[in-house]
């Protein structure tokens, strides 16, 4: 059983503005999940979580259409395309 | 009278209130707290059980309760009081809250929305995700128009003296516009770089965060931008009005005097100032040490201000203001400051190696000579003056430095950490002595100081203890130099025949307009209010600036200081339950125990520490006056940051409460682990997933964004449970969640749904046919009620239930996603609309209906009618029929008080 506290969500997304330049590093080399996000940047998944749907929201990420066989959709910067 | 009704809540019981009784030809003001109408049912996915799209029929009715010619709409708005006003009417105060958005400019593009620097959970998304402080309510908000969420004045804004936005810059630098926070701080000062090392930092003092693991580190946040600006090579990106034929002299550079100018110049003045010393920059040139404050550092920040085409005047001191305006100016400013030093006022003090503290400091600065090495220094004062001399005496080589107060530490006006730091560089301190008599040698030079303890008594005027001496404690303190920092004065003699002199030498100027008795000369900084500190005299600067273009232009000599109310900071703590503390940053200062040169004792922040640094902030006032909405705004003047809530007073002739119903808070059942465990979410949250404005790109669990494959349903939470004291069924949980199970299996055709339940209650029109459909879709529903959901380290759920159907038995079963079907509460804010009348509730604490069965929509006060889920659980369809009876009863009641504005058409 996990015992690991989440953090409250207000915590979380006042992050947000922090975290973005992190994730869109993470990104530079192309579409990853919210898993493969969070071990590049070193947070839990829920919390990349919320900061991935906030870019999304604004328009500073989107998804690849298509979840993977492990369910998972991947995230790529706005300007990412197959052949970049 | 000006409405026939008030309605209280435009969700749908409301907007059908109102339609109705606007149809029959009343006049209608609806009140609505949120920033668009609609509701609870225009955030929902689909409505059961035709599946239709909510927005689809909620919006045209939304835009006819706007747009309906009998209807007033106030949104973002909130009914403060009911009372009935003697004739049978009812008089209601409203207050609109400001939106800081000009609603009829707004065109509802969200540019300020995606400029905006601040992000918070998105509670039209049922904080699954994040709006940002600047918003539109949801994509089909009615009205489309934007609202800026701004509670106040964040702590630290509000401190500072300077009028710096230091909540809006600390905000920037955290997105990583570091030239963007620049340029928010030019804006109220040229002087960025000296700020961001010598100022005192009054913001810090008051930083929320520092209840916590302690205060940002604001100051050096500024000296980071102006650092980052510096090797950037940027220009300054200010904005300068054309030139508008005034000219303007002002006296004096140092902080008040390159502020005030600065801001003149940014209006389109043509500026020179005058300045008496050799070099410009008063105070910050002059005296204080370069190891705190480098002379590059404040020589750009003078270049900001030339740059601006401000032209200034050196060794050139002004002794006939006359002559200056015969010069063509048309104002003037004073802004000379407090150059000279106290004398000691004692026997011995024109000996040879007594002198000002802020004399030897000009001269350390200007490199004049000063010879320190080897030899006992006295310097006599408590304040930041004599802690500069004497850590500058250290620096010089001197033997040994002792500061001699009259009072104890904590009594000193120096700043702590300035003592502290002295200590730390081997300055000695004796406290309670007073001087008495400079003792000399027989050539006149000094061979030390004469003292006599203190004995602190009474606190005086100041609120500190009075020092009084004590007889016969004389002693003599060995030494060859000293420095007498006792107070700063100015010199203000030349001014003395035109303008008003006070006290001590200072110029008499209204505290407000900072006018002289001579209305072309406006006075400003310590030259008026005696030493002070550099962000008071940057702010007096600024607010002379302001005043002198209002005098010119003719305006009225108001309207500087225009702060929003400090926010709570209690009130901010209480946003979150639970702090994750974080390293407060390290204060950077390296300090030698004798040091022997110049350089700064203060490291800069690195870009890392910056970034971490503004990330603790905690957006006190949510908005943090960035201004980056302004900016984006294509409007112009659409966004007001300083506008203010409004109050209404209205007479109507009844009343419709419509303020629906709380959900039920799910963590109130800790063992289903609702804030706890990620993937616990509620039925609200759900429905946001399937809406099709959803904050994701499709129903993901919240705890890594995997597609579920196994979902289940946790039934009455929250309702039929006198654990939590609601013992009513909400009605609609059964049929939202059937609803909601067939919308997921259409969505995620692989995904298994199980739903736990006492009974289904699914009675209505289709209700039942609705709940088959569901079962022969694929979705399971298991008769028992679940015990707890503990959560595996992959995310996923154990629910252990009770499984009647099968004996009974406990059976665990794992899932990616939990619903929690949450019940509905009454919303007790209804009742709280009337201070003085009593609006009854009933058992449960809805709004009662006495009469329900008969009159149903009527309450406990004649002429206030409730509509909807206000007066106790119901669905969309019944809160509309609940809705439309209310309207007929409030019409019955209107033409049978003859209490109405015209007659019905």
């Amino acid at each position: 059983m996990s015992t690991t506290r989440i953090r409250e969500i207000r915590e979380i997304i006042r992050e947000e503005p922090v975290m973005q330049p992190r994730i869109l590093q993470a990104l530079e080399g192309g579409p990853r999940t919210v898993p493969e996000i969070a071990e590049a940047i070193g947070c839990p998944t829920d919390e990349v979580l919320f900061w991935v749907m906030g870019m999304r929201r604004y328009g500073k990420i989107r998804e690849v259409p298509g979840a993977n066989a492990d369910g998972y959709f991947r995230y790529s910067r706005p300007d990412w395309t197959v052949s970049a | 009278m000006d409405y026939d009704v008030l309605v209280v809540g435009s969700g749908i019981g409301g907007m059908e209130s109102a339609l109705k009784l606007g149809d029959m030809g009343y006049k209608v003001l609806v009140v609505e707290k949120e920033a668009s109408v609609g509701g609870r049912m225009i955030l929902l996915s689909k409505v059961f059980p035709t599946l239709d799209c909510a927005s689809c029929i909620s919006t045209p009715k939304m835009a006819q309760t706007i747009h309906h010619p009998n209807l007033t709409v106030l949104t973002y708005s909130e009914v403060e009081g009911i009372a009935r006003n003697g004739g049978g009417q009812f008089h209601a105060k409203v207050k609109r809250k400001a939106r800081y958005v000009d609603e009829v400019a707004c065109t509802g593009c969200q540019k300020c929305e995606t400029a905006c620097t601040v992000a918070v959970p998105d509670q039209f998304n049922a904080d699954l995700v994040a709006r940002r402080a600047a918003y539109i309510a949801f994509p089909q908000a009615v009205p489309k128009k934007a609202v800026i969420d701004r509670q106040g004045s964040s702590p630290c804004t509000f401190a500072c003296p300077a009028g710096i936005e230091a909540h809006g810059y600390v905000s920037l630098i955290r997105s990583g516009e570091y030239e963007k926070a620049h340029r928010l701080v030019l804006d109220a000062t040229p002087l960025v770089g000296t700020l961001g090392r010598a100022c005192y930092a009054p913001c810090e003092s008051e930083c929320t965060r520092g209840s916590l693991e302690g205060t940002l580190p604001i100051r050096r946040l500024k000296r980071f931008i102006s650092d980052r600006h510096v090797e950037s090579g940027e220009d300054l990106g200010i904005e300068v009005a054309a030139a508008n034929g005034h000219r303007i002299a002002v006296v004096g550079s140092g902080p008040a005097g390159l502020t005030a100018a600065w801001q003149l110049a940014r209006k389109g003045y043509a500026v020179k100032i005058y300045e008496a010393a050799s070099e410009p920059g008063g105070f910050l040139r002059l005296a204080i040490p370069s190891y705190r404050l480098p002379v590059e550092v404040v020589e750009r920040d003078i270049q900001n201000v030339r740059d601006l085409g401000v032209e200034i005047a050196t060794s050139t001191p002004v002794r006939d203001l006359e002559a200056l305006k015969a010069e063509g100016y048309d104002a003037v400013l004073l802004a000379t400051g407090t150059p000279r030093s106290s004398g000691l006022g004692v026997p011995g003090e024109d000996r040879l190696g007594v002198m000002g503290g802020t004399d030897f400091l000009r001269k350390v600065k200007l490199d004049q000579p000063v010879d320190m090495a080897g030899k006992q220094v006295v310097v006599v004062g408590g304040g930041n003056v004599a802690m500069d001399a004497a850590r500058v005496a250290r620096r010089l080589g001197a033997a040994s430095v002792t500061v001699a107060y009259r009072r104890g530490r904590a009594e000193m006006p120096a700043h702590h950490v300035e003592a502290d730091d002295a200590e730390k560089e081997g300055v000695a301190f004796t406290f309670q002595v007073a001087p008495a008599e400079v003792v000399g040698d027989a050539s006149g030079a000094v061979s030390g100081l004469r003292c006599v303890r203190m004995a602190l008594g009474e606190p005086d005027s100041s609120g500190r203890r009075r020092p009084e001496p004590i007889k016969g404690s004389e002693f003599v303190i060995p030494c060859q130099v000293i420095i007498a920092a006792i107070g700063m004065t100015p010199d203000t003699a030349a001014f003395a025949g035109t303008v008003g002199v006070g006290r001590n030498g200072a110029l008499q100027a209204d505290p407000k307009t900072l006018q002289t008795s001579v209305p072309w000369v406006f006075a400003a900084g310590d030259v008026v209010n005696g030493a002070t500190d550099i962000t008071r005299a940057v702010g007096e600067g600024r607010r002379a600036a302001h005043m002198i273009d209002r005098w010119l232009t003719g305006g009225m000599l108001d309207g500087f200081d225009l702060r929003l109310p400090v926010v709570d900071k209690q009130q901010v703590l209480a946003r979150q339950k639970t702090y994750t503390i974080r390293p407060a940053a390290k204060d950077g200062v390296t300090l030698e125990a004798a040091p022997r040169d110049f350089r700064e004792v203060e490291a800069g922040l690195t870009e890392a520490e910056a970034h971490e640094a503004s990330g603790r902030c905690m957006d006190c006032a949510v908005c943090s006056g960035c201004h980056e909405c302004v900016a984006a705004c294509p409007v112009d003047g659409c966004i007001d940051l300083q506008a203010r809530d409004q109050e209404l007073e209205v007479e109507v002739g009844a009343v419709v409460v419509s303020t629906g119903y709380k959900l039920f808070n799910a963590d109130l059942k800790p063992q289903y682990g609702f804030g706890q465990y990620r993937n616990v979410i509620t039925g609200m949250q759900m429905d946001r997933l399937l809406a099709p404005t959803r904050p994701f790109n499709t129903i993901l669990r919240p705890s890594d964004g995997k597609v579920p494959e196994r979902i289940a349903y946790v039934m009455c939470t929250g309702s039929r449970d006198e654990t939590v004291g609601n013992p009513l069924c909400s009605k609609f949980c059964c049929m939202y969640s059937v609803k909601q199970n067939q919308l997921i299996m259409g969505a995620l055709p692989l995904a298994e749904v199980t739903v736990h339940y006492m009974d289904i209650r699914a009675a209505g029109k289709r209700y039942d046919e609705f709940y088959e459909q569901s079962k022969s879709m694929g979705a399971t529903y298991v008769k028992g009620r679940v015990a707890k959901i503990t959560e595996k380290e992959n995310g996923d759920l154990v629910l252990r239930y009770e499984d009647i159907e099968n004996g009974g038995t406990l059976v665990d079963a794992e899932y990616d996603l939990v619903v929690l079907a949450v019940g509905v509460q009454p919303n007790r804010e209804a009742a709280m609309l009337f201070p003085e009348d009593k609006l009854a509730e009933d058992e449960y604490f809805y709004v009662a209906e006495p009469d329900e069965d008969l009159n149903p929509g009527v309450t406990s006060i004649p002429g206030v009618f409730v509509a909807g889920a206000a007066a106790g659980a119901k669905d969309i369809v019944d809160s509309i029929l609940h809705a439309g009876a209310a309207a007929a009863q409030v019409a019955a009641h209107l033409e049978r008080t003859q209490a109405k504005t015209k007659v019905p058409a």
